[in-house]
């Protein structure tokens, strides 16, 4: 183990915790215990409120969906990074539920055959745009995730979904980027942290609770 | 479903969080890769891995995670895993091709940690055991899991700006007359199945040589329990029978 570049020079009194000669693992495991309590109640706090403040937009976002998913309509997911496996986690919910009814759901990111013929080929702005043309119509759902709410494939793919016809919803977090303002996306919800962490807690319980809500609707035809 | 939003982190489990930041931290500073699986929820093993790889806050390390998916997740975590590496686990505890990859571990030399929601896995069953204790079989899609892993990677980090820690343990075990060794058996994992009385084991030191005659015939997949070059007994698989 080669020692960390500048330990041991003369400074180190001014950052007593980045010191090569600490030997206690006792005191940093129960700081960071300590903060990992912080962390979840924080989360916990953030997660309460979210689900306050997006209330309405539950309600109508569920009720609208429960109607489309009964006359037929299916559901298409999709998000970059770590939201695009929130959104993967979404898709399987609806698609593969523990229990109640399964419903038609895809993630947009499931395939890397078609994510990177369209991004060598047409741009990766427009990796779920394509997607929707090829495989969308009026009667389906789209839901996008995102931490800033202004991903450019993220508007690209709402964009399409909406001349479609789609039902299109928006989950972002900070102030809510384009999607806020947006008149592509129907339903927006804004999760109020500055924490990308944060942010996608919030978010997969904001899907779970959506997923709740389309089910205490009743998905069956009418 | 209240329960999910004000799921609280109980001392038990921030200390386990703790411990196994801390050995995160350790092991990627000695060289390890982190292997991350969730068979009924891949996506979780994606956000584990992408988390590391590429993190959400500018300037923080680019960490070696892979996400394994796909079918037979035993086979290729075995070609995958090199000792001193890092198994990471989202799944039920009965889930059976992580309690394979988990009981294998400690032949591969990998420290395991298992993240799930539930019934707890038996204890040892890995080293660190990050669980949340509500039956409910929602759980996984509520992001109380996303919380812990999210929760992993940032103790992970604060951990890098204590260098003095993350260094080997000087009493770990480096020689082959170590008293704690010599007492108890080390597992192993049958490589190529026995020929004139001995085998091609792996364990944490590496692939030897390990004589089988008590415990004859043996198949490759098959774990031991080796003990001065020598398997004392098999080690039953408790999974499908």
């Amino acid at each position: 183990m080669t020692q960390p570049t500048g330990a041991g020079e003369a400074t180190d009194f001014l950052y007593p915790f980045i010191d090569a000669q600490e030997r206690d693992p006792q005191p940093l495991l129960a700081d960071l215990a300590a903060s990992a309590r912080a962390k979840a109640v924080e989360s916990a706090t953030l997660r309460r409120a979210t689900l306050e403040a997006g209330a309405d937009g539950l309600a109508a976002a569920g009720a609208e969906m429960a109607r489309r998913f009964a006359a037929g309509g299916r559901l298409f997911t999709f998000g970059n990074g770590g939201s695009s496996t929130d959104a993967g986690t979404l898709a399987a919910l609806f698609a593969r539920p523990p229990e109640g009814r399964a419903l038609p759901a895809w993630s947009l990111t499931a395939d890397q055959a078609i994510l990177t013929a369209l991004g060598n080929d047409v741009g990766f702005e427009l990796v779920f745009a394509r997607q929707l043309i090829a495989r969308g119509d009026a009667g389906d759902i789209a839901v996008a995730m995102s931490t800033s709410g202004s991903s450019a494939d993220l508007t690209a793919g709402l964009r399409e979904a909406k001349r479609r016809g789609m039902y299109t919803v928006g989950f972002a977090g900070y102030d809510g980027g384009q999607f806020a303002a947006s008149r592509d996306v129907d339903v927006c919800f804004v999760v109020r942290s500055q924490s990308v962490h944060r942010i996608q807690e919030s978010q997969a319980l904001l899907g779970y609770q959506l997923w709740a809500t389309v089910h205490e609707h009743g998905t069956d035809e009418s | 479903m209240t329960t999910v939003v004000d799921q609280a982190l109980d001392e038990g489990l921030s200390a386990d969080l703790a411990a196994a930041s801390f050995a995160l931290a350790r092991g990627f500073s000695a060289g390890a890769t982190m292997w991350c699986l969730a068979p009924a929820w891949e996506p979780h093993a994606q956000h584990i891995a992408v988390e590391f790889v590429h993190p959400v806050i500018v300037g923080k390390k680019a960490l070696p995670a892979v996400a394994l998916t796909g079918r037979d997740l035993v086979g290729t975590a075995r070609v995958s895993v090199r000792s001193g590496d890092i198994v990471v686990a989202v799944a039920s505890a009965a889930d059976a091709e992580v309690r394979a990859i988990m009981r294998r571990a400690p032949a591969w030399g990998a420290t395991t940690i298992w993240i799930g929601s539930g019934a707890r896995p038996p204890a040892g069953a890995a080293d660190h055991v990050l669980w949340i204790d509500d039956p409910d079989p929602r759980v996984p899609a509520t992001g109380g899991f996303v919380l812990l892993y999210h929760l992993l990677w940032e103790l992970t980090h604060v951990c890098f700006e204590h260098p003095g820690l993350l260094v080997a343990d000087p009493a770990e075990c480096t020689d082959e007359v170590c008293i704690t060794c010599s007492d108890e058996g080390r597992l192993g994992e049958v490589v190529s199945p026995s020929r004139s009385g001995s085998a091609r084991v792996r364990t944490a030191e590496g692939i030897e040589s390990v004589a089988t005659v008590l415990v004859e015939p043996v198949e490759p997949g098959q774990l031991l329990l080796v003990h001065a070059g020598m398997a004392i007994s098999t080690v039953r698989e408790e999974d499908g029978e």
